[in-house]
């Protein structure tokens, strides 16, 4: 009887924790948008995916069309500057890290001709104890 | 094997006493809604994943407005003819078939805002929040921006803005809410009108723009593929199956890659990606991807059930 308890108990937790991260997650998300400028029009998506680790990565191919700008926002917690990401053309060439410009929240990319790529985030090892939901968003505007 | 059962009574009694523990905690802090404050928010999240995706791949389609931009620059006149008509909304019975025109009237809306047909964009406004209501998926479109919408509706640039906030709010809803195939199918429509708005435009005046921008869909089909599969829906079998054989078409268009490195502008957070593709596409290739695109669209817009 008892552990019939324990358990629902454990099931109502878990339920409770995975809303809990959510809600986390849609905050995140939140705070975000905030980056993608109005003069930037949202491609209508919200990338997210909760990291276990500062050695897990999310990862997504995209393809950023030519005479575009468009501008990356990448935040993970309350505060900007958690995420890094790089982004990688066809032939693994880094293209780009935030990881230089001290894990910039948002970076604009003028993209002259079209090409496909992929995008990869994880938290940054040095700001993150454990896990942390990461929320990637994508604005565009024509050149 | 007794030694074994103990353990898992006394970790699942230690297991739920902490899980409750914090559920408990956590239900003391306000559920943040979007656009308020943040502050409560703790600067990593220590808790482990439950039900959310866990790291490894995620989908990423273009935007339909991304197209219609695109369109519209290159002087193609405005064709209501090309559009679904938002009338044949209550035509949609099934979430599967109400999930994809969902997506197409949102690029219909997208293409005329970017035309600034006033009237037009209130009927696809209307048809997209009938559509939303049927599904069962209304509050997936926050009141407040479909309220902007609905006020900037004669301002273009405001509006393609705020379609595209609608969208994304939409898409993280249905994330959140465990209705990722909804979300999944929403944004097939809309890639799919897409598709069909850039052939329209080559039929009307062929340009180079619009030729290889429908030749450079091969990634963003491929992502679709997998991501409808994903959800192993049954109704969605017929479907992958035509959008495989469109891929087989785009198997066929071949691409010269040429690495060039970026330049960065510190100063404005800008870096200039300047590596070039060229793209081989021919008038065959062009003629296969524009029946298939029309005869899939053609299942999705006049389904009966």
């Amino acid at each position: 009887m008892k552990t019939n308890l324990y358990k629902c108990l454990l099931i109502l937790s878990i339920v409770g924790l995975s809303s809990t991260a959510k809600a986390q997650c849609d905050s995140i998300a939140s705070l975000c948008s905030k980056h993608i400028i109005a003069k930037f029009i949202s491609d209508g998506q919200s990338y997210r995916s909760l990291l276990l680790n500062s050695e897990e990565n999310a990862e997504f191919h995209t393809t950023f069309f030519g005479e575009t700008t468009y501008r990356l926002a990448a935040c993970s917690g309350k505060t900007d500057g958690n995420l890094i990401f790089n982004i990688y053309d066809q032939d693994r060439h880094l293209l780009f890290t935030n990881k230089n410009y001290a894990n910039a929240p948002y970076w604009d990319f003028k993209v002259k001709s079209t090409l496909e790529c992929t995008i990869e985030a994880q938290l940054d090892p040095n700001k993150n104890a454990g896990s942390g939901c990461a929320v990637i968003l994508i604005g565009f505007k024509q050149k | 094997m007794t030694m074994n059962t103990k353990n898992f009574k006394l970790n699942t009694k230690v297991i739920a006493l902490g899980l409750a523990s914090l559920l408990i905690y956590s239900c003391g802090d306000p559920k943040p809604a979007d656009g308020q404050s943040t502050d409560d928010l703790p600067d990593t999240d220590t808790v482990k994943a439950v039900a959310l995706n866990v790291g490894g791949e995620l989908f990423s389609i273009p935007s339909p407005i991304q197209t219609a931009l695109l369109i519209q620059k290159s002087g193609v006149a405005y064709d209501k003819a090309i559009l679904n008509a938002g009338s044949k909304n209550s035509q949609y019975i099934s979430d599967f078939s109400k999930s994809l025109n969902l997506g197409i009237y949102g690029a219909d809306l997208g293409y005329v805002s970017m035309y600034n047909q006033t009237q037009d964009a209130l009927g696809y406004l209307g048809a997209v929040k009938q559509l939303a209501d049927k599904l069962g998926v209304s509050a997936a479109f926050d009141q407040n921006t479909m309220k902007r919408i609905n006020d900037n509706i004669s301002n273009k640039d405001s509006m393609l803005v705020l379609v595209g906030i609608a969208y994304r709010a939409s898409d993280a809803y249905l994330k959140t809410n465990k209705r990722p195939e909804i979300s999944s199918l929403i944004l097939t429509g809309g890639w799919i009108e897409s598709m069909h708005f850039s052939i329209s435009a080559y039929k009307a005046k062929p340009t180079d723009e619009v030729k290889y921008r429908i030749a450079e869909q091969k990634q963003a089909l491929g992502s679709l593929i997998k991501l409808i599969s994903s959800h192993n829906l049954a109704d969605a079998a017929g479907l992958v199956k035509d959008l495989e054989d469109l891929a087989k078409v785009y198997e066929g268009i071949t691409t010269k890659y040429n690495f060039v490195e970026p330049t960065t502008d510190e100063a404005k957070k800008t870096t200039y990606i300047n590596s070039t593709t060229e793209i081989t596409i021919n008038p065959e290739q062009i003629e296969q991807i524009s029946s298939k695109i029309l005869a899939i669209r053609d299942k999705i817009i006049n389904v009966k059930s």
